[in-house]
């Protein structure tokens, strides 16, 4: 699920280098096949199973799994596998647009705070530093504070809780990039502040960022599940990982298997998530030293 | 060393003014009218919402309203809760002894069990040991800390029936479970920061001096290893200690245990605004402090910074 910084596919691109390096690594392959069937298996829920997620049938309340519900059903009898299907879909999504809103303020902040430096630059590195300053999260449950509870708020309050880390590591790397002489001919050439931050700074900063963009998807699922745990993302009925294991846990001690599969799934599509970070971290690290050698 | 203590404590002051102007902003950033976001179902009547206007000091301009804010905290006054009306200062001083607790018996279990494990996987370098340590610590990176803690519930709780599911309270049998939950997850962070840091130590020279002039293999790992080692995991417990506090709140929920995170959930649930922004003012202080310090000590055990 890597997504390729380079566009060209000539195989003495360094981003085709790297995702082939990616690639030889064997728990990146694992945790690539885990999550491109957790992705699977969310989105094809239609097709998968003919069940209702939301449909109550209080009469089949807390069956144990079975053939009928292989992962049983629920304190008002929904279908648990129906429901950790669906349930996939927004977890993983919520994941995403969490971190991709992080990424995008982030990554512009941190190019405007590098490369023009000056008052802007202490002006947005004092303002990370006060938002760096809520630990965990805390800075959330502020924005869920200000905002109110709903998916649509969470995923926003996860977006800017990424932010900081985005605008520290992008920063750090313009400033390194912007005394390059690269930067110096293209401006000599009279490429504008703007062209030369998109077609040159950015590309090349994006190998360290893109190490934080994959585990970052992995701690903004666990962050969305968290804030549906504790009840302030999704709206009853709705299915989603983090609060089946906030309804489930009433039944902890009749129906093991309502905290079981919602957290195995949030487990799971971190677990793939973190394994294929720490193959692109040593991937990053690799063509670093094959850069440097030339 | 003077000059850097000065420009620390002076940056740590910034950050804690943003930090204040943004609590502070809370209750006017809420979409809408905020005294109707606090009112909600009730029958909204004028008099009310003037009466809750006038409560709240809305009706001054904004400057005055945020010089009245930080004035009162800083002499420890929150303001009241809209809910309870009681001081919110006084409901989070109530509440920190068990948050407190809680983070330092997870700091607890996250620096003796990560720190041993991480310690062992060095000293078994590239062995089937060290790849289970830290398949096993990605694994600990990768579970949800309420999931960790319903599946410790089932295992000790109603399989065992060892331990209390709620458990509220600072008694060892109360603590263990939450402490559990709430620390190894951290454990896990813990034993990848000590292997990284002590393999970075093993491989410098004077290891191999020391190795080289006979010494046995216990004094080359505590008393010039482990010691270097030390440097950048001392950094690492301040942040551990203030993630602890943040991570509490799940922890707390969970287990329907008192402390300040459990508050600043349901202060949220409740739309009690004052609450709120006491309890997230007084967290990134504890915060911003623990920062500052840890910064601060790290300065003073590397001799190489401090002598600059």
């Amino acid at each position: 699920m890597t997504k390729l910084p380079s566009s060209s596919f000539q195989s003495n691109s360094p981003g085709v280098r790297m995702f082939q390096q990616i690639l030889r690594n064997r728990s990146a392959r694992i945790g690539g096949i885990l999550l491109l069937a957790l992705i699977f298996f969310s989105y094809a829920a239609p097709l998968i199973t003919d069940k209702d997620p939301n449909k109550t049938q209080p009469s089949q309340a807390l069956k144990s799994p079975s053939l009928e519900h292989p992962m049983g059903t629920d304190g008002i009898g929904r279908d648990n596998f129906t429901r950790f299907l669906y349930g996939g879909q927004l977890s993983l999504r919520v994941g995403l647009v969490g971190i991709t809103l992080g990424a995008v303020i982030g990554i512009t902040l941190g190019m405007i705070s590098g490369y023009f430096g000056g008052w802007l630059d202490s002006f947005i590195s004092w303002f990370t530093d006060v938002l760096m300053s809520f630990p965990d999260i805390l800075l959330a449950l502020a924005i869920i504070a200000i905002l109110g509870p709903g998916i649509t708020n969470a995923m926003l309050a996860i977006g800017i809780s990424f932010v900081p880390s985005f605008m520290r590591l992008t920063r750090g790397s313009v400033l390194s990039q912007r005394e390059m002489t690269y930067v110096e001919a293209s401006r000599a050439l009279g490429s504008s502040d703007f062209r030369i931050m998109m077609k040159h700074i950015l590309p090349n900063s994006m190998r360290t960022l893109l190490v934080l963009i994959t585990l970052g998807i992995g701690s903004s699922i666990l962050a969305g599940a968290a804030l549906n745990f504790l009840g302030l993302g999704a709206e009853p009925p709705t299915a989603e990982w983090g609060a089946m294991l906030n309804a489930g846990m009433k039944f902890v001690r009749q129906a093991w298997w309502l905290t079981v599969f919602p957290g195995a799934g949030i487990f799971l599509a971190v677990l793939s998530i973190n394994l294929i970070g720490d193959a692109v971290s040593d991937a990053v690290a690799g063509t670093h030293i094959i850069q440097k050698e030339k | 060393m003077f000059n850097y203590l000065v420009r620390r404590i002076f940056t740590s002051i910034l950050v804690l003014f943003g930090v204040s102007v943004l609590v502070f902003s809370v209750i006017h950033l809420v979409p809408g009218d905020v005294t109707m976001a606090i009112l909600g179902r009730q029958k909204v009547t004028a008099e009310k919402v003037a009466a809750l206007r006038e409560q709240l000091g809305l009706n001054d301009p904004l400057y005055v309203q945020y010089g009245r804010y930080v004035s009162k905290a800083l002499r420890g006054d929150l303001g009241n809760s809209i809910r309870t009306n009681q001081p919110v200062a006084e409901s989070i001083a109530g509440q920190m002894p068990s948050t407190f607790a809680l983070a330092m018996s997870a700091l607890v279990v996250a620096l003796s069990i990560g720190g041993l494990l991480g310690l062992l996987a060095a000293l078994r370098h590239g062995t089937w040991f060290d790849t289970l340590i830290m398949s096993l610590s990605v694994s600990g990176l990768s579970i949800p800390t309420f999931w960790m803690g319903l599946l410790l519930i089932l295992l000790f709780s109603v399989k065992l029936g060892m331990f209390p599911s709620i458990s509220n309270g600072s008694s060892p049998a109360q603590l263990f479970l939450p402490a559990l939950t709430l620390g190894l997850p951290e454990a896990a962070v813990t034993a990848r920061m000590v292997r990284a840091s002590m393999l970075d130590v093993l491989n410098k020279e004077y290891i191999i001096t020391a190795r080289a002039k006979g010494l046995p293999q216990r004094l080359v790992i505590f008393k010039h290893a482990l010691r270097n080692a030390m440097i950048p995991v001392v950094t690492f417990i301040g942040l551990q200690m203030a993630y602890l506090l943040g991570g509490a709140t799940i922890v707390e929920t969970m287990f329907a245990r008192q402390g300040i995170g459990r508050l600043a959930v349901q202060a949220i649930y409740n739309r009690d605004y004052p609450m709120v922004q006491g309890v997230v003012l007084v967290t990134a202080a504890i915060y911003v402090l623990i920062n500052t310090l840890t910064d601060i000590t790290y300065v003073m055990l590397n001799p190489k910074i401090r002598l600059k």
